[in-house]
């Protein structure tokens, strides 16, 4: 019996026919995730070595969020036993039951609503657990041919595909099934790419994505020209969202904002605030299709909405899950998969290409040391980037070290900073004017 | 399950495998975890978790390993898993992978650990256990009332099976629980926030806190100090004399050392050449050492590896030079240095790496300093000392580094870059404040630079590995603080522009 099926089963009778009264419920909610993976690595060279083999994952587990009949709630990691012994989970309730704890504001499964449908499987993954996984090892054999002969080659290639199961005791009764394709490689673990959606990377993406990593490796082996204090700064995309992760994210928590303890605080919000440049707009969209952050129900079984978090500079709301939102006063609202989901648009970007033209003297940020150690709260950063890129007279020319020092909330307000489009990424070059010195 | 059924069921495993002509390592586990936290005066989330599951990793003869696990233990699973897992290592076998048959060379171990905790999982009530972290909760919001407080208590139990092909069945349990209070305080506009811990292996701690409210001080005083600075200026940027508390110094241990030794990364290790570690390199001035071990009653406390052997406590760096790396069977003999155990995994559903365990930066010259209650008081008392002993270098800062926030290093080139909470310059007589500001550098300058130690070992600086995308339990420290000369290629952040 599937567990998403016993614990159905446990959690009706609790609520209609409780063995004991004082395990009776009023509400609950269940996720189940069912899920296969297969995974194939690369290291210093090697494919699949004794650090990074084929591996096949499987799994079925979830949690149960519970209201019992005074009010009190309960939440627990569940997964499949060693058998279906009716008695097993009798003792895992009268254990919950233990940890229930007061929380109104929590108590509260919503009725369903109608979910919005966004596709979120690709059968060509599913095949490849049906089949015998071949794509894998074809690409690792792909990228250690074609990879340059000195570079000293990491990578990973991750997929994995499942059901994931949504039940409530309003009625909310949901089953899809979704997947999942991840891959990064790197050379001397300096210069690197990734993918990840919900499918299979195409040709023409794996194709961009090399040939750009393999153009800004070779630019690392010339020494550039060191910067100056007027040098622009350019974040790379995946630089871009590592600090919107680091510094922007963490502040739209809803949970953070009641408790004073974000960035923003909630009558920022009421009032819409300008927190950006007017140019600027952040939104959570899980109705993209294949996209990585994209889902039919959270995890809370709220249908998937578009939430626009920033509007032309302005605040509107932080992310809110079903507690958060009865305490805000407003419906519950999408939710990010990490930094997947999130989106920022800039009114005027414009084509990468055509951006790194107009820069007369500039570095491209690659990645950062540090960055997670960094204040969320005050924006601040003080971070080194070695291995960044000298960018003068709308070229790449070679490789530099720097440090750089400034506020990533000043940097978004500044009238100055750009963002620029790439076609392999879901987050923009982001062009600012900070502090910025040779490390 | 409990580790007479978890041994059972990798033993019914290893049965089931006695037909393959290869070898097969099976690591089972069994984690059971209760947590808290409790936010502004209640609750916001308490949760109760457990997750069994195995994992199976196959060579084949000639070497090629495949891995699978399972978190579903029901019957039949094993034998599906087993297939699987061979099934990978022929494939990884045909398209030429580098072979690794060190695991035949790995000694057999027989080994059944009790569980090392005084309070065993369970025994105290969840429900006493919520009783006590509100108690010590409360009485941190009305000491502080103009901070925004979260505490979160957490209590793990892992208990861990290894087996192997060769007989070896070797299990152990690993409690950890860890009481941390975090608070947000805002002051002239600014927020900054702080986090302190306590930490050991069941709920003791939380006995222990309402006992003598050690953390509770020190939260306070963290506090205070974070709403200092709120206000506080920014550094120049630049070279200093610097004294690192144990934490920053379990950073430093940890990121910029430990990981350049560890044997799968001694291609690309800056203390690596030809792939072999660079022993008998000189590092660091005569008296400075360098030791990793498991520590009972630690926060990462693990008495064997996750391959089943015995984990060995490492003076990785003695009296300056290099001297030991920290082995795991498969990789350590081509990186130049002995098989030490290092193998630990976040779960049965990891691939073991070498990784360090307690790690502690120690030195010879050593000045006293005698522990005190509050954070400010301990500050005048380094000052005093380091006047006392001729060690504050005139006409300049003396920049004291408080509290770790975390750190990352590049081990192939050894940059290296940490952050702190703030720093107060000790060669001044009002002890002002500054802003936290990038500490980084070259990992071998740092090390060169230190100088001395004050005070007595510290080793409960607690983190989490993230290393190759597992997180494992780790700690560290050294004595209350290290003395560390400037140096060119160690510096600390800059001014805004």
């Amino acid at each position: 019996m599937k567990l998403v099926a016993q614990l159905e089963e446990l959690l009706y009778q609790a609520q209609h026919t409780p063995k004991k009264e004082e395990l009776r419920l009023s509400d609950w909610r269940i996720l189940v995730h069912e899920s296969e993976a297969v995974s194939l690595g690369i290291k210093d060279n090697t494919p699949g070595g004794v650090y990074t083999p084929p591996s096949y994952r499987q799994g079925e587990s979830g949690e149960v969020f519970l209201v019992w009949a005074d009010g009190k709630c309960s939440q627990a990691m569940v997964q499949l036993g060693s058998d279906d012994d009716a008695g097993h989970w009798q003792q895992e309730l009268a254990q919950w039951r233990q940890a229930s704890y007061e929380d109104p504001d929590a108590a509260h499964i919503p009725s369903p609503a109608p979910v919005t449908l966004v596709t979120v499987e690709d059968r060509a993954i599913h095949a490849i657990f049906s089949g015998d996984g071949q794509i894998l090892f074809d690409q690792v054999k792909r990228w250690l041919t074609d990879k340059p002969s000195k570079a000293k080659m990491q990578g990973s290639i991750q997929t994995a595909w499942g059901y994931r199961h949504v039940r409530t005791s309003t009625g909310l009764a949901v089953t899809y099934q979704q997947s999942q394709f991840a891959s990064w490689f790197s050379f001397d673990s300096l210069i690197g790419g990734g993918f990840a959606k919900r499918r299979l990377s195409r040709p023409e993406e794996q194709e961009g994505l090399w040939a750009r990593t393999l153009n800004l490796y070779e630019a690392m082996q010339i020494v550039a020209p060191p910067v100056g204090p007027h040098t622009q700064v350019i974040l790379a995309p995946s630089m871009t969202a590592d600090m919107l992760g680091q510094f922007i994210l963490p502040n739209f928590s809803g949970d953070r904002v009641l408790e004073g303890q974000g960035a923003f605080p909630k009558e920022s919000f009421l009032k819409n605030k300008l927190v950006f440049h007017p140019h600027f707009s952040l939104l959570i969209d899980p109705l993209r299709p294949l996209e990585l952050g994209s889902y039919l129900v959270t995890a809370e079984g709220v249908p998937a909405v578009r939430t626009v978090l920033v509007h032309d500079g302005r605040l509107q709301s932080p992310y809110l899950r079903i507690k958060d939102s009865v305490r805000w006063g407003a419906k519950p609202t999408a939710i990010p998969q990490g930094m997947a989901g999130l989106y920022l648009k800039h009114k005027e970007e414009i084509p990468w290409g055509e951006a790194l033209q107009g820069v007369e003297d500039g570095v491209l940020v690659l990645a950062v040391l540090g960055l997670h150690t960094q204040e969320a709260v005050s924006g601040s950063y003080s971070l080194s980037a070695p291995h960044s890129l000298r960018i003068l007279k709308g070229q790449i020319v070679g490789k530099t070290d720097v440090k750089l020092t400034g506020n990533f909330f000043t940097d978004l307000v500044a009238p100055t900073t750009k963002a620029a489009l790439s076609d392999l990424d879901t987050f923009p070059y982001l062009m600012i004017t900070t502090g910025v010195q040779t490390l | 399950m409990e580790q007479k059924a978890i041994i059972a069921l990798v033993q019914s495993v290893l049965a089931e495998t006695r037909g393959f002509d290869g070898y097969v390592i099976v690591r089972a586990q069994s984690r059971r975890e209760w947590g808290m936290r409790l936010s502004n005066g209640h609750f916001e989330r308490v949760s109760t978790g457990a997750d069994n599951g195995f994992g199976v990793q196959a060579f084949t003869k000639n070497g090629a390993s495949g891995f699978a696990t399972s978190d579903v233990l029901a019957e039949g699973a094993c034998q599906k898993l087993i297939e699987k897992a061979i099934q990978l290592a022929q494939r990884n076998e045909a398209i030429g992978t580098k072979s690794n048959s060190r695991i035949w060379e790995a000694p057999q171990v027989v080994a059944e650990e009790a569980n090392p905790a005084q309070k065993a999982f369970g025994e105290i009530p969840l429900a006493e256990l919520e009783k006590m972290v509100m108690t010590l909760h409360s009485r941190l919001r009305d000491a502080f009332l103009e901070g925004v407080w979260q505490t979160s208590y957490r209590q793990v139990e892992e208990i861990w099976c290894i087996g192997r092909t060769d007989g070896t069945n070797v299990s152990f349990v690993i409690p950890r629980a860890v009481l941390m209070h975090q608070g947000t305080v805002r002051d002239k506009g600014k927020a900054q926030s702080t986090l302190s811990h306590r930490s050991g292996v069941d709920a003791s701690v939380l006995f222990e806190e309402l006992e003598d409210h050690a953390l509770e001080r020190k939260a306070l005083d963290r506090a205070e100090f974070a709403r200092a600075v709120c206000g506080a200026p920014q550094l120049p940027s630049g070279h200093y004399p610097l004294i690192i508390d144990y934490g920053l110094a379990k950073g430093l241990a940890h990121e910029a050392f430990g990981h350049a030794v560890e044997s799968d990364h001694m291609k690309e290790s800056v203390l690596g050449e030809a792939g072999k570690l660079r022993k008998g390199l000189r590092v660091a001035r005569p008296g400075v050492n360098l030791i990793d071990g498991p520590l009972p009653g630690d926060w990462a406390y693990q008495p064997y590896s996750a391959n089943g052997l015995l984990r060995q406590t490492v003076t990785i760096v003695r009296d300056g030079v290099l001297e030991a790396g920290l082995g795991d069977v498969f990789s350590a003999e081509e990186a130049g240095m002995p098989v030490t155990g290092a193998g630990r995994a976040e779960s049965y559903g990891h691939i073991p790496l070498p990784r360090m365990s307690n790690i502690r930066l120690l030195v010879d010259r050593l000045l006293p300093l005698a522990p005190l209650d509050h954070l400010m008081d301990e500050v005048k008392a380094v000052r005093e000392t380091l006047i006392q002993h001729g060690e504050l270098i005139e006409g300049e800062k003396n920049l004291l580094l408080l509290g770790y926030r975390g750190g990352q290093v590049n081990p192939k080139t050894g940059d290296f870059v940490f952050q702190c909470d703030g720093i107060i310059d000790v060669a001044d007589p009002t002890l002002p404040i500054y802003e936290p500001s990038i500490f980084s550098g070259k990992i071998l300058s740092a090390l060169e630079a230190i100088r001395g130690g004050l005070g007595e070992g510290c080793f409960d600086a607690i983190g989490t590995c993230g290393k190759g995308g597992q997180s494992v339990a780790s700690s560290g420290g050294s004595h209350r603080y290290l003395l560390m000369d400037a140096d060119q290629q160690v510096s600390l952040g800059g001014e805004h522009a």
